[in-house]
């Protein structure tokens, strides 16, 4: 399993700030957490992995840390 | 000499200016980002800063290593606050010591723009008759 974690508003959408899932890639995790929370969609995602962004989809393995989050806004 | 925190605790400029001076140094150049009460015509009560914590100080540490190879530059001290923010705290600041004050300008002004653009921290902006998290480019 994934590590998925969310912040901010994507926190506000799932209501949560972690969930695991299965370890796939990042483009299935991402299809599967949308099915999942409908909202997601309407906003436009970062992902990362292991701390890093991921630009383009990622396999992942068992215990990756995957965020999900939108628009950073810090400053 | 280089120091990239996140703090919960309220900013004290000062302190982190002086963190980062080195003896050949001539100045160093600070920028002090506080929450500003009226944004586009609206009145912020206050504000909400979450941030990914080990992914922030990564980044922020990315940024300081780019910083040194791209400036002139001696040290860089950052320093951004998470949690409930009032009017006026600073939620940001971030320090540049250089032997020469022009590339401490430089090198200042690009670390704030690169860490807005990048490093995983959120603002939420809590009004009188709403909130709302705030999009990278500024849009709610």
């Amino acid at each position: 399993m994934a590590k998925v974690l969310f912040f901010g508003a994507t926190a506000d959408i799932a209501g949560t700030r972690q969930v695991d899932r299965p370890a796939v890639d990042t483009d299935c995790l991402l299809a599967e957490l949308i099915e999942e929370f409908p909202h997601l969609a309407s906003q436009r995602l970062l992902v990362s992995v292991n701390q890093e962004y991921a630009s383009s989809t990622i396999p992942l393995e068992d215990e990756d840390e995957v965020a999900i989050f939108t628009a950073v806004s810090g400053g | 000499m280089n120091f990239a925190e996140l703090t919960t605790e309220p900013i004290e400029i000062t302190n982190v200016a002086r963190r980062v001076v080195p003896p050949e140094c001539g100045a160093t150049v600070t920028l002090d980002g506080y929450v500003r009460q009226f944004t586009k015509g609206r009145e912020t009560l206050y504000l909400i800063y979450e941030a990914y914590d080990e992914m922030a100080i990564k980044e922020m540490r990315k940024l300081i290593e780019a910083a040194a190879d791209k400036f002139e530059i001696s040290s860089v001290g950052i320093v951004h606050r998470t949690g409930r923010l009032e009017i006026g705290e600073t939620s940001v600041a971030i320090s540049v010591a250089a032997p020469h004050r022009k590339a401490a300008f430089q090198a200042c002004d690009w670390l704030i723009t690169e860490l807005k653009r990048t490093v995983p921290i959120w603002k939420k902006e809590v009004y009188a008759n709403g909130e709302e998290w705030v999009g990278g480019d500024g849009s709610r």
